[in-house]
């Protein structure tokens, strides 16, 4: 169980890095204790750690794990006590991981990868989603193929950090070459801490070597309690207690084949792992309000309905702050009436509005007042405003509508990218998009340029939903739960890259001179809207539909404070579109993974920025090298690499047992038109038609010319966001072919 | 001063970094005023003479409100005294700077730290004040001075003060069109040498460029000998006082003389001449000692003992060199220590300083001649030379002596690389058979790029990469000669279909002879580059392609040849039929690494001519 403490309003999101921390008074004493529990650890009976050979399958394997095995450890009466590790905090808050790994490194690659570790390093085995402050120790030993064991001196162990509470360390693995065996180990230490939380582990099934032996063995002491659950053909973990009423867990797990990270895979769907909840048990007064656990209690879940109570409460809670408190509630009123204000300079009436109408008029003000507002002591941030991300706008929309009369749900789900609602184990694992309840369309925003009406990718296709909305009661609000909507699915017209080039040759017939006009739609939209569209350009575009009377710029001038800064807004308005242009070259280049010179003519036609004009299309004019050739009095133009190098299929991933989860479906088209030059006629306009087409997408080039001008329309679609393996091969049929037709030619032949 | 030459001043590059995002925003923010003293004072018993730097910057924003990022660096031997901050003249700013250990990348552990914060420049036309006070505890450790910054500077003054008791030497590098003032003045028992300047341009990061002791304008501060008290202390004098301390810290270095003995023997077991025992005991460090480099205190100068870096098998260069030298040694070989300043710095042993070298390497004599031998290049062959330490002045061990060499300069053709194309037509494919050789440091990148891929993906990855990830080049019957033994040259062959590379028009074929186009587009953008440019070494890409013309063919036109002759480099290429054959032949060399921004423009006309010659087909018709 989580408590969420959001600010709603620009919840810009950040990444937070976890590091690892070994805690002791003094070196000395880190020391000493490092050694005892390297000498609990290799004393395991554990026979899974005495195996050397690795089958011949795997004898060309750059590395075998031989072994991996898991401890975990809290308040019980477990062989395994860590007393070298607790400093002053209750042992019953203490939970301690122990991850040993015996890998078999055959070959450089191996060893460079694990010759030079740091704490940091050895985390990535923990199964722990995130760590608080935790104390570490690693033990490594290298095992030589003649069977002698050479254990790291513990002085070889150097602190980067030396701090009287707070300890970083790595290790440079001596006398370490292909062939040898490693064995280590990093042993954790985290406090349980005192707000009723869990704490979420998982034990991947997965790798991409491949494990002769995983385990993974629990043992919590009586107070602890435990959800877990078993994903994509995990094997169940066998959970029971033992005469101390500990709890016990295992999962095991032998001859893992290794799983290689692919095109178009979904780990959360598609590869087996256990989660688990873990939590110290509570049943102390306000145990129901925080959904806590009795000691002792062991869950094997089913159903979802534990993360959707904490989604429900948690979303319950910010309603709460933000909403049912009158005082707060000023911030969403404030929308309206801003709403209301530019309504009426736009001659909308804002009364009048259907609830579609009203909730996207509500959406532009929020993002156009809270977002794209300018702020002189923010504006690098403000020019760089497209490259952050907002989250939490399920609630926020919400709020917003309310406050405006405007009925709407809160439709929680999960994601394509991860797993569905029913499967959900962590409020986290829930997504949230606003549900206008009349129309049942949504609203959403997760970057500046997002529109009214759409959903993010992540979400298409969901089946499986929960709708949530208030009622304020006299002291609380309450959840109304209901099923959800399906979530839509876009078609591959929608999400969609469309170029229009008007090509001819250069003067000296040496390269193209390009005149294009290029069109995002859908869900291709975002990443070039953040490179291209200028802040500057975009705010003066609301500010013109929102009949703002005057330009930022003529606004600040007129202020008395904002007099001061005009001049600083203008030179870094200046500069960015200096930038503009460098954007716009390397764009060209990634686009057609040709030589770009000449650029010019950069204009960002359509911002794409409003569900009425969803589209973003920019322009430019340069020259494009790479693609003409001379042959004797003739030219031959390599149009086929008009497309840069479309997406290949390499040989080692051709053979495919996955299914296919793609971002979303979708199209990228070439409407050419390339002028033949005075003197010469064209050759080989016929041998540019080709058409592969099946049920998973196709792939077509259609060719004409007149004297003057060749036509060339090209067409790739995916059309579906998933496909089963079975259509691996009619998906790489199309893809093919587009490759195939990068090698398509015409000739330009003197008269 | 740091050990290994990659990794050479991690900290100025560490600046160029910020450099970088400051010169890109053009004069926004600048140093208006900059003033940095360095003075040398007596100490305590420990550190008798130690510098104690001053320095005070005030930066200007320019054009619009933002931050910078100010980085300092210290170390065990360089300590940072004070920091005061200053916003608009006010120290109530709330920035905390942090202090920690400096992470560098191919540095696993060194004793480098790092100061660092965010400075404000709260509107147009305000500043904010730095001001530093470090203290170098040792002057052999006070070496260069750099004058430039992360932002342009408008004015500096840089004072170095020099008492009666401290004998220094100062040498000026790069002041060339920099107009700094140079004044010297005395004052009692002290010198005071002032350099002041006005307008200098920011730092640049530019890649392939040249180390910053070519071109930032500096000074190199050699101190010579002090007389604080009663006692005399002697630096660097010459060059010989330097050698003295290095062979010192060797000598300390203590050597289990039979262990090493007995593992030597073992591995030339068999051997019957001196330099196949000297190839077999080189491949030997470069195949079992990794490259790990701990550059902590006096572990950045003094080398790892020899047992050791057998027994942890790994090591930094000091600790290879050491160990080659001493395992020579232990079976009677000749074997030298050699210091040595790559190609990155600018200095040589003629200006006595802890900053002219950043690599250690260990010579052979044979038969009085130097065989110089560098294991941190992990897959060069034996006599082959590293492009970083061609041509520098070595200082090598001969007893209490020493002995000042120049590393010889191979040619071009010790890195060739060549490949070899027998193809006939059959439709719009070409098929046939390829080899490909590569020698020197093309054979090093190779190998080490393979070997960094895992065994069982690098049949896969090599093909890729000999395809260019082109579907169309289906390669097949590969085999891979001397992937281990990196005193032959490394070589492929294997068949090849090139699909669709053929096209009819007409009765006519077209065709493009060349999908490896060496240097092509490889123009240089005279618009933002200031630095000379260095390829990485000296190169020669020899490519010959015959193609057997298919029955009823004939040639109708070959394209033009090229041939560019520059002083540094040349490009040799051109088609011709000899039979019923097409013989392309493409020789790219480069004579020399270096293209400075005077030659950028000739080189980009000449890689327009490259280009041009790249951009011509072959054209063959049918026969009359």
């Amino acid at each position: 169980m989580k408590f969420s403490t959001v600010v709603i309003f620009i919840a810009m999101s950040t990444i937070a890095g976890t590091t690892v921390q070994a805690q002791s008074k003094d070196e000395a004493k880190y020391r000493k204790e490092s050694e005892a529990m390297r000498k609990q650890v290799w004393a395991w009976e554990k026979p899974q750690f005495n195996v050397r050979e690795i089958p011949a399958q795997y004898s060309n394997a750059s590395k075998v794990v031989l072994a991996h095995h898991t401890e975990l450890t809290a308040d019980s009466k477990s062989k395994f006590q860590f007393y070298v590790i607790t400093f002053g905090v209750k042992k019953e808050q203490t939970l301690t991981e122990v991850v040993r790994e015996m890998v078999k490194l055959n070959d450089k690659n191996a060893v460079t990868e694990y010759s030079e570790l740091s704490f940091t390093q050895f985390q990535k085995r923990s199964g722990f989603y995130a760590v608080d402050k935790t104390t570490a120790y690693v033990g490594v030993r290298i095992i030589k193929p003649n069977g002698t064991i050479k254990e790291i001196n513990a002085d070889d162990i150097i602190l980067t950090k030396d701090g009287s509470n707070e300890k970083q360390a790595k290790v440079a693995i001596p006398d370490l070459q292909p062939g040898d065996i490693m064995d280590y180990f990093i042993a954790t230490e985290q406090q349980m801490t005192n707000d009723l939380s869990s704490k979420s582990y998982q034990v991947l099934l997965f790798d991409d070597a491949p494990i002769l032996s995983l385990s993974f063995h629990g043992q919590l002491g009586k107070k602890y309690a435990i959800d877990y659950r078993s994903y994509n053909g995990a094997p169940e973990l066998q959970v029971g207690k033992n005469d101390d009423r500990d709890i016990i867990i295992d999962v095991e797990k032998n001859n893992l084949p290794p799983f290689e990270t692919s095109l178009w895979v979904t780990p959360g769907r598609q590869l087996p792992f256990i989660r688990m909840n873990i939590s110290l048990g509570y049943r102390g007064p306000g145990r129901k309000f925080f959904n806590s656990k009795k000691p002792g209690e062991i869950n094997k879940l089913t159903s979802s309905e534990e993360a959707l109570d904490d989604k429900t409460s948690s979303l319950n809670n910010i309603y709460y702050a933000n909403y049912w408190m009158k005082a707060a509630r000023v911030q969403f009123n404030d929308i309206e009436s801003d709403a209301k204000k530019l309504s009426k300079q736009q001659d909308i009436k804002f009364k009048e509005l259907s609830d579609d109408e009203k909730a996207a008029q509500l959406f532009y003000t929020f993002r156009y007042t809270k977002l794209l507002n300018f702020d002189i002591d923010n504006i690098a941030k403000k020019i760089d405003i497209g490259s952050y991300k907002f989250n939490n706008m399920g609630i926020n929309f919400y709020c917003i509508l309310k406050a405006a009369d405007v009925e709407s749900n809160i439709t929680m789900s999960g994601t394509r990218d991860w797993i569905d609602l029913n499967e959900a184990m962590d409020a986290s694992d829930i997504s949230t998009v606003t549900n206008l309840a009349g129309s049942g369309k949504f609203l959403h925003l997760s970057n500046v340029y997002d529109i009214p009406f759409t959903i993010p990718s992540n979400l298409e296709g969901i089946t499986e939903t929960q709708n949530l909305s208030f009622t304020n009661k006299a002291t609380s609000a309450h959840n109304d739960l209901s099923t959800g909507p399906k979530m839509p699915i876009s078609t591959s017209d929608k999400n969609a890259h469309l170029e229009n080039l008007k090509i001819s040759l250069t003067a000296d017939k040496g390269a193209l001179a390009v005149k294009r006009s290029t069109t995002m739609k859908g869900y291709y939209k975002y990443d070039k809207q953040k490179d291209l569209l200028l802040y500057e350009d975009y705010l003066e575009s609301e500010r013109k539909i929102f009949h703002e009377e005057k330009t930022l710029l003529e606004d600040l001038e007129d202020g008395k404070k904002s007099r001061k800064y005009v001049d600083e807004v203008k030179s870094a308005f200046a500069e960015a579109r200096k930038k503009q242009v460098d954007a716009f070259t390397s764009e060209a280049k990634d686009n057609f993974e040709q030589e770009v010179t000449n650029m010019k003519d950069c204009k960002t036609d359509k911002l794409g920025v409003r569900h009425t004009d969803p589209d973003f299309v920019y322009s430019s004019s340069f020259t494009l090298g790479g693609m003409v050739k001379k042959a004797g009095n003739n030219i031959i133009v390599e149009i086929g690499k008009i497309q840069g190098q479309p997406l290949v299929v390499q040989p080692e991933h051709r053979k495919r047992d996955l299914d296919i989860h793609m971002p979303f479906a979708r199209s990228i088209e070439y409407q050419v038109e390339l002028a033949i030059p005075d003197g010469y006629s064209v050759e080989g306009v016929s041998a540019l038609n080709k058409k592969v087409d099946n049920e998973t997408g196709y792939f077509s080039a259609e060719a004409t010319a007149t004297d003057k001008l060749v036509t060339i329309t090209i067409k790739k679609h995916y059309l579906h966001i998933y496909e089963p393996v079975k259509n691996w091969d009619k998906l790489m049929q199309f893809m093919d072919a587009a490759n195939d037709w990068v090698n398509t030619k015409l000739l330009f032949k003197k008269k | 001063m740091r050990k290994f030459v990659l990794f050479a001043i991690p900290m100025l590059a560490a600046l160029y970094s910020m450099a970088q995002e400051s010169a890109d925003i053009d004069r926004n923010v600048v140093i208006s005023k900059s003033k940095k003293t360095f003075e040398f004072v007596k100490g305590d018993k420990d550190h008798p003479v130690q510098v104690k730097e001053e320095s005070d910057r005030i930066f200007t924003c320019n054009n619009y409100r933002t931050d910078i990022s100010v980085v300092e660096f210290y170390s065990d031997i360089e300590t940072i005294d004070d920091l005061d901050i200053y916003v608009n003249d006010s120290k109530k700013h709330g920035i905390v700077p942090k202090y920690e250990y400096y992470n560098s990348d191919g540095i696993f552990y060194s004793d480098a730290h790092v100061c660092y914060f965010q400075l404000p420049l709260l509107k147009k036309g305000s500043t904010s004040e730095v001001r530093f006070k470090k203290t170098t505890l040792d002057p052999n450790y006070f070496t260069n001075i750099y004058f430039m910054d992360a932002q342009e500077i408008d004015e500096q003054e840089i004072q170095v003060i020099v008492p009666s008791w401290m004998q220094v030497e100062i040498k000026e590098f790069n002041f060339g069109s920099y107009n700094i003032k140079k004044n010297i003045s005395k004052d009692g028992d002290e010198t005071t040498y002032t350099y002041t300047m006005s307008h200098l341009p920011a730092m640049r990061n530019e890649h392939s460029a040249p180390g910053p002791t070519f071109y930032i304008p500096h000074i190199l501060v050699m101190s010579k000998s002090a007389q604080p008290k009663d006692e005399k202390y002697d630096y660097f004098k010459t060059v010989k006082e330097q050698y003295d301390w290095y062979r010192k810290l060797v000598l300390q270095v203590n050597v289990d003389a039979a262990f090493i003995k007995e593992k030597t023997e073992e591995i030339v077991k068999g051997s019957s001449s001196d330099e196949e025992k000297v190839k077999k005991v080189f491949q030997w460090v470069q195949d079992n000692v990794r490259y790990i480099a701990f550059e902590n205190g006096i572990a950045g100068f003094r080398p790892e003992k020899p047992q050791e870096v057998i027994r942890k098998k790994y090591g930094d260069c000091k600790g290879m060199a050491n160990l080659l030298t001493e395992m020579l040694r232990s079976i009677n070989l000749d074997a030298r220590r050699c210091w040595i300043g790559t190609n990155h710095i600018a200095y040589d042993y003629s200006t006595p300083s802890l900053a002219v070298d950043n690599h250690m390497i260990c010579a052979w004599m044979n038969k009085g001649k130097p065989v110089y031998l560098d294991a941190t290049e992990k897959y060069i062959g034996f006599g082959e030379i590293a492009e970083r330490i061609q041509g520098r002045q070595t200082l090598m061990e001969n007893g209490n002596g020493y002995l000042l060499e120049k590393v010889p300069v191979n040619s071009y053709a010790q890195n060739a690389s060549t490949e070899t194309r027998r193809f006939s037509i059959e439709n719009n494919s070409m098929k046939g058979h390829v080899t490909q050789v590569w020698k020197g440091e093309n054979k090093v990148w190779l190998l080490s790029a393979l070997n960094d891929i895992k065994q069982d993906k690098q049949e896969n990855a090599l093909k890729q990469f000999l395809a260019e990830k082109k579907l169309n080049y289906e390669i097949s019957n590969l085999k891979v000669t001397n992937l281990s033994n990196y005193n032959a040259d490394l070589q492929v062959e294997y068949d090849v279909l090139w699909k669709d590379v053929v096209t009819a028009f007409d009765k006519e074929l077209y065709l493009d002879a060349d999908n490896r186009r060496n240097l092509e587009n490889y123009n240089i953008d005279t618009a933002k580059r200031k630095q000379a440019y260095r390829f990485p070494f000296k190169n020669d890409l020899l490519f010959e392609t015959e193609i057997l013309l298919p029955a009823g063919k004939v040639v109708n036109s070959l394209p033009e040849k090229l041939a560019i002759q520059q002083p540094g480099y040349s490009f040799l290429a051109s088609y011709s039929q000899q039979g019923n054959k097409i013989i392309y032949k493409n020789e790219i060399i480069l004579k020399q690494t270096e293209i400075s921004p005077s030659g950028f423009s000739q080189w980009n006309k000449d890689i327009e001519q490259l280009n041009n010659f790249y951009n011509q087909q072959i054209v063959l018709k049918q026969q009359n």
